[in-house]
């Protein structure tokens, strides 16, 4: 899931989270394929971002930007100064765990949605 | 070091006129809420008076670190629900970074992320009013922006510390001050008469076990600076996780599947939260 600027949303991204306008009114469901009319919709409505599945662009280094593969592998630098340490061993196994699981989920979504259209 | 040049820095750090100050209206707010007569109407009128302060609470309060996201529609709503702590809080956490140099944003998203993920753990272990937590997690690296803004020139040697030596920062302040931002939290807590819990959430977060008076809070901002900087999720001053302190887990009764609720939790709303900012 990745939040994206209205400007890097491109049509055939999934969204992953509903779409409302400023005043909190719902204009597009969760899980709804984005088309061209549909972001100039958002557009004129003064929606600034939206979250789709996947991580379709890649926003190095931005706030927010969360990538299981990458949090997992990021792991070992972060826990470089309690190598040897059972309990911080174990800590760092359940957080590997875990991104691993939700990284293979979030494949798992991926293969399942149809491949993206041209255009 | 020399015990006079500690005592220096640490005059020189809470040299008041250089302090960021707070806004006027904190004082007459204060004022009226330790009399028995005011009502939360009188206090929402005179923080309302000041209509940029009020915007950038509203912002605050509204964000999905405090849980009621776009519902929060006036300060005085936001007292009833979120209390005066709060409050306060969110107004001496926006003065202070408020002079922060470009350079610092990284810090910003951290103590950002902090609010949301002790505040998350506050939740996951049942404890009351888990915006206390957000609050003192938003301040809980206050100490560092202080720092670097009353002694510059020492903020270059805290970072050339960290990069050559492979320290955490608390480390690198500790051999170039002689004392950690968790020391300076103490004393501008102090300073500033921060409520009892959000100072021991802000000079404990570093080693909970050894907080007395609440430590809960000490316990939940721990776990939160822990876990933002497992997503590294802004910038802290280095890219360490923390020691994660047993005695934390188990004071707040977090088993490891409480664990990933939290961690379930802070994948959805890290999203949420990455495009406030504290202009």
């Amino acid at each position: 899931m990745q939040k994206l600027p209205l400007s890097l949303a491109r049509p055939g991204m999934i969204l992953a989270k509903p779409v409302s306008r400023a005043d909190g009114i719902a204009v597009a469901a969760q899980g709804t394929e984005l088309s061209q009319g549909l972001l100039d919709r958002f557009d004129s409505m003064g929606v600034d971002a939206v979250v789709v599945e996947g991580n379709p662009v890649n926003l190095e280094g931005a706030a927010g930007d969360i990538s299981y593969e990458k949090r997992a592998e990021r792991l070992d630098h972060l826990f470089r100064k309690h190598a040897g340490d059972a309990w911080m061993g174990q800590i760092k196994k359940l957080l590997y765990d875990y991104f691993k699981l939700k990284a293979a989920g979030m494949a798992a979504v991926k293969a399942a949605a149809a491949p993206p259209r041209e255009g | 070091m020399a015990e006079d040049l500690r005592t220096e820095r640490k005059g020189l750090i809470l040299a008041v006129k250089d302090l960021p100050t707070l806004p006027k209206v904190l004082d007459e707010v204060a004022r009226l809420v330790e009399r028995s007569d005011s009502s939360t109407e009188e206090v929402a009128k005179l923080i309302s008076m000041d209509q940029v302060l009020s915007a950038k609470v509203l912002k605050m309060v509204n964000s999905p670190i405090y849980g009621f996201p776009g519902r929060i529609s006036s300060i005085q709503h936001a007292l009833v629900l979120l209390g005066f702590n709060v409050l306060r809080g969110i107004i001496v956490s926006t003065s202070v970074f408020e002079i922060m140099s470009e350079n610092m944003v990284g810090l910003w998203e951290h103590s950002l992320g902090v609010a949301l993920a002790s505040s998350t753990v506050a939740r996951a272990a049942g404890l009351r009013d888990p915006e206390e937590y957000s609050v003192a997690g938003l301040l809980h690296d206050l100490g560092k922006v202080v720092a670097t803004v009353q002694l510059p020139e020492l903020k270059g040697e805290i970072e050339q510390a960290v990069k050559t030596k492979d320290l955490m920062y608390i480390e690198a302040e500790k051999e170039v001050l002689g004392f950690g931002h968790d020391r300076i939290n103490a004393w501008l807590a102090d300073h500033w008469k921060l409520p009892p819990n959000i100072k021991e959430g802000l000079s404990y977060h570093h080693k909970p076990h050894l907080a007395q008076l609440y430590p809960d809070m000490a316990c939940a901002v721990h776990i939160g600076d822990f876990m933002a900087r497992v997503f590294e999720y802004g910038f802290g001053g280095d890219d360490n996780a923390t020691y994660l302190r047993p005695e934390a887990l188990k004071r707040l009764k977090l088993k490891p599947a409480d664990v990933e609720r939290i961690l379930d939790h802070l994948c959805e709303q890290f999203l949420e939260i990455a495009d406030l900012s504290f202009s």
